[in-house]
């Protein structure tokens, strides 16, 4: 959706040679690049909406790359990671992958793995903000419905006639057809099916 | 007598022949008279011969009694072993009883009994003194009594007392010795005996310090010692109950006073010790027996006997104390001592310690040999027994190290015995002791585990220090190589850019350099801090010295792996100017090495040293082991090379290294047989010097 965006890769790394040469080599293919030495410094600074990644040194100063990841996905941080690392093992890789990095690479690496990774991570960002993005829209949408007419759209998502609803709620059919005309329209919904797939996206579950 | 019957008999003889034809024819006054005459005659002749039937009747008698009192005479004489004799001064003759002949050993009536014979049965050294006596007496006129001793014809000595009274005449001449001897024979020995009883019983008891007292009706007797016993003087006489308890110790008095009630009341005997404290102010220790005497049901009094035991007391109190320390001891240390006899099987001794540590309760009394045995551990009793046995079959000492024994609470203890044959005592007699060294075998075993854990601990700590040592290096120097890599790579793609952003790649060329910079410092960092590691001391060192130092310290490691460590040092080498510390690591790599060689098979460990031509030393370690790799033997000695799963491969590298720092070689040649022999040279003194 917003294509024009600036894509940030973000570098963590305690070897400020390293940390250089990766910025200068993300900066060389055309992506903006910041580099910290620490965790710490990463955490401080205030994230755009813009599509980001994450290229982390497993070994840090003060705390291991794996246990920041898991810190990040704690604070409710989500950003596509890449490990490298001097000397990685395979269950260490193993575990970095298995918690969603997107790859784990050994220094050194060859520079267009990494802008591969790099790539790769970047376009599920997006894919993951233009999904936040939706649900966002989905979410006010709902927030604009009354009381009735969730009332109303959760039982149409279940799948009542307006009859059952009508008996269900304890209002007249007509009073339903209205409602349920409303609720169809502030959700932008097309059909019952449309409906269905947003209550899905909005993790809105039958209650009966 | 016979005048009157001679008197009768002439005239009756007359009257034959004148016969009575003519008597009728004589005067009748005649007749008369002569009738008269024959009648007195008659009647005379009829009273003599009255009167001598009668006398000889009364001698008959006479004689009867005669004979009776000879015959007493002779029994009373043969009853009171008193014979006879009579001694004729004039004729010398000698006229002896039987009973003197039966004294002298003869047979009475049969043999000549002359004084001749009388002198040469008396008894050599007694002879001149009898006669000198007798002759004494015959010329003092006094009785002769001696006593003396006779040589009886089989030997036989007799002694006798003889007494002799001499018979004088109407003139007062002596005519004749009468006497009687005596044989005394028994009554002297029973006398002597006495005697000799009584000095013994004297002796002893002074020996043994031992009075003896009584107490009956007629009164208390006291014997010499008791009063030297008490301290008392005898003159005083035996002292009364009173007198008595107060020599007795005033602790001990009152216990005293009550056993004399009780002995008196009830008869009963005691034995007690009690102290005394004698009038000269010593205080002694007394042991008093008693016993009462009954006869007959009837209590009669009583008999004792009264010891001075201060020094037994004092011994025994002295022992005591010993004993109680000496059981200290053994209970402190766990050792317990015994006396037994291999042969015979007789337990002699066995201390309260030597029972518990068997888990027996001394308390109980003593305890069999049986009972010690069965507590054997079945398969250490046929070695114990082997041991045993041949210690008792050559008479010599013997040592159990350890043996295992079923203790009553249940548990297996580890003893270890040690025996002295008892060289004064019977045969098979032996003094030992018994130590549990359980407690010291777990020590042991658990002082063995710790070191083996610790010799693991320290070989895995060398590998994973090596390990971690490689890691560290790995990333410190991969770090500036991945950066330089990385800038060089960007660098080229800034010379892609159209137009080629020149700018950039010169930044990136620049920090690709940098970063390769960095790496090779990384490096020299690294050996500058080696080398700024310890310098090396060097000193004279006797290689052979070390040599003895490593086996002593690889012996157990050996052991573990059926490995026999040989050093030869017979030959004489030169000390060598090294740093000490660095050289024994370089016998710890080569000797770890070969013991590793044979650690699944056992084998020998070689280790020589001898001079070299030239100014220099060769050590050679040789095992038999599984040899060299078959390439090139000089790559062992590189770097990371290794032929083993958990080795560094930094051993043989660091062997040449230090070796070569001591301007010496290492090398590696394969056995003839089995295994590899390692050598390095070393510089010897002179060569040091120089």
């Amino acid at each position: 959706m917003k294509s024009a965006a600036v894509r940030t890769v973000f570098i963590i790394d305690d070897d400020r040679g390293m940390r250089q040469a990766i910025q200068d080599l993300v900066e060389s293919v055309g992506l903006r690049a910041e580099s910290f030495p620490t965790g710490e410094e990463f955490l401080s600074r205030q994230r755009t909406g813009d599509p980001s990644c994450l290229v982390l040194d497993v070994r840090l100063p003060q705390m291991n790359g794996l246990d920041f990841q898991r810190r990040l996905a704690e604070t409710g941080v989500q950003i596509p990671i890449i490990f490298i690392t001097a000397h990685g093992d395979i269950p260490m890789s193993v575990r970095a992958l298995k918690s969603g990095a997107v790859e784990f690479l050994t220094k050194p690496f060859r520079d267009q793995d990494l802008l591969d990774a790099i790539h790769l991570a970047l376009q599920r960002d997006s894919a993951a903000l233009e999904q936040q993005a939706a649900i966002h829209d989905l979410q006010e949408r709902y927030q604009a419905l009354t009381a009735r007419e969730r009332g109303v759209m959760a039982l149409v998502v279940c799948g009542m006639l307006n009859k059952q609803i009508a008996s269900e709620i304890g209002a007249s059919e007509a009073t339903v057809k209205i409602h349920r005309g409303h609720v169809m329209q502030k959700m932008q919904a097309g059909s019952v099916v449309d409906l269905l797939r947003m209550a899905d996206k909005l993790k809105l579950s039958a209650r009966k | 007598m016979r005048f009157f019957t001679t008197l009768w008999k002439k005239i009756e003889n007359l009257e034959k022949t004148v016969g009575k034809r003519q008597l009728k024819q004589l005067p009748t006054s005649f007749v008369f008279e002569w009738n008269v005459i024959r009648m007195c005659a008659r009647g005379i002749q009829i009273m003599a011969d009255r009167k001598l039937q009668e006398t000889q009747a009364e001698f008959l008698l006479m004689s009867r009694e005669l004979q009776e009192s000879k015959a007493r005479l002779e029994e009373a004489q043969r009853v009171a072993h008193v014979g006879y004799w009579v001694w004729d001064l004039e004729t010398n003759r000698l006229i002896v009883s039987d009973e003197y002949c039966r004294i002298l050993g003869l047979t009475p009536q049969e043999e000549l009994i002359d004084l001749d014979k009388v002198r040469e049965m008396i008894h050599p050294d007694d002879r001149e003194a009898v006669f000198r006596t007798a002759e004494e007496a015959v010329r003092s006129g006094t009785r002769a009594d001696c006593e003396h001793r006779l040589l009886r014809p089989n030997g036989e000595v007799r002694i006798v007392h003889s007494l002799g009274d001499l018979k004088r005449d109407s003139s007062g001449r002596p005519y004749q010795m009468f006497g009687t001897t005596q044989d005394i024979t028994d009554r002297k020995r029973a006398e002597q005996a006495l005697q000799q009883t009584q000095i013994y019983l004297r002796e002893g008891q002074r020996l043994a310090r031992m009075g003896s007292w009584a107490f009956n009706d007629s009164g208390l007797y006291w014997s010499d010692e008791l009063y030297e016993i008490f301290g008392l003087d005898p003159g005083n006489g035996a002292p009364t109950v009173e007198q008595y308890l107060a020599i007795i110790h005033p602790q001990d008095r009152d216990s005293m006073a009550e056993t004399i009630k009780m002995m008196f009341q009830q008869h009963c005997a005691c034995d007690v010790t009690k102290r005394i404290v004698r009038p000269d102010g010593q205080l002694r220790y007394v042991r008093c027996v008693a016993t009462p005497v009954i006869e007959q049901g009837v209590f009669k009094g009583l008999l004792g006997t009264a010891m001075d035991v201060t020094e037994q007391e004092l011994l025994t109190q002295e022992l005591r104390r010993e004993q109680a320390y000496l059981t200290d001891a053994q209970s402190m240390a766990h050792i317990g001592s015994w006396a037994y006899n291999l042969v015979t099987h007789k337990l002699l001794h066995s201390s309260d310690e030597n029972a518990r540590l068997y888990g027996f309760d001394p308390s109980e009394g003593p305890i069999s040999a049986e009972r010690f045995f069965a507590t054997q551990h079945a398969e250490d009793a046929p070695r114990v027994n082997a041991v045993l046995e041949r210690a008792v079959r050559e008479g010599t000492d013997f040592y159990l190290d350890e043996y295992r024994i079923h203790h009553t609470d249940g548990s297996i203890r580890v003893l270890r015995a040690i025996g002295h044959r008892n060289p004064s005592g019977e045969c098979g007699e032996y003094v030992g002791i018994t130590m549990d060294i359980t407690e010291r075998k777990r020590a042991e075993e658990e002082r063995e585990r710790l070191r083996q854990l610790e010799a693991d601990l320290a070989h895995i700590n060398r590998v994973n220090m090596m390990g971690e040592l490689a890691a560290a290096l790995a990333h410190e120097i991969k770090q500036p190589i991945a950066a330089s890599i990385t800038s060089a790579n960007t660098c080229l793609r800034w010379l892609a850019h159209d137009p080629p952003n020149l700018e950039r790649a010169r930044g990136a060329a620049t920090r690709s350099e940098q970063e390769g910079n960095r790496a090779a410092d990384v490096i020299n960092r690294l050996r500058s801090f080696y080398k700024k590691g310890k310098p090396p001391e060097r000193e004279m060192v006797d290689v052979k010295a070390i040599i003895r130092e490593m086996t002593a310290l690889f012996r157990n490691e050996a052991v573990r792996h059926a490995i026999t460590i040989h050093p030869e040092l017979d030959r004489d080498v030169p000390r060598v100017l090294v740093d000490r510390v660095q050289l024994q690591q370089v016998f710890m790599n080569l000797m770890l090495n070969a013991i590793e060689a044979m650690q699944d098979t056992g084998g020998e460990l070689t280790i020589s040293v001898r001079p070299n031509s030239e100014d220099q030393i060769i050590v050679s370690i040789s095992d038999t082991g599984v040899g060299l790799p078959p390439e090139n033997t000089e790559q062992i000695f590189e770097a990371f090379h290794t032929t083993k799963p958990e080795g560094t491969g930094m051993g043989l590298a660091i062997t040449r290294s230090i070796v070569e720092s001591h301007g010496g070689r290492v090398w590696a040649t394969a056995n003839r047989g089995a295994g590899a022999t390692f050598h390095f040279t070393l510089a010897s003194e002179a060569e040091a010097h120089a």
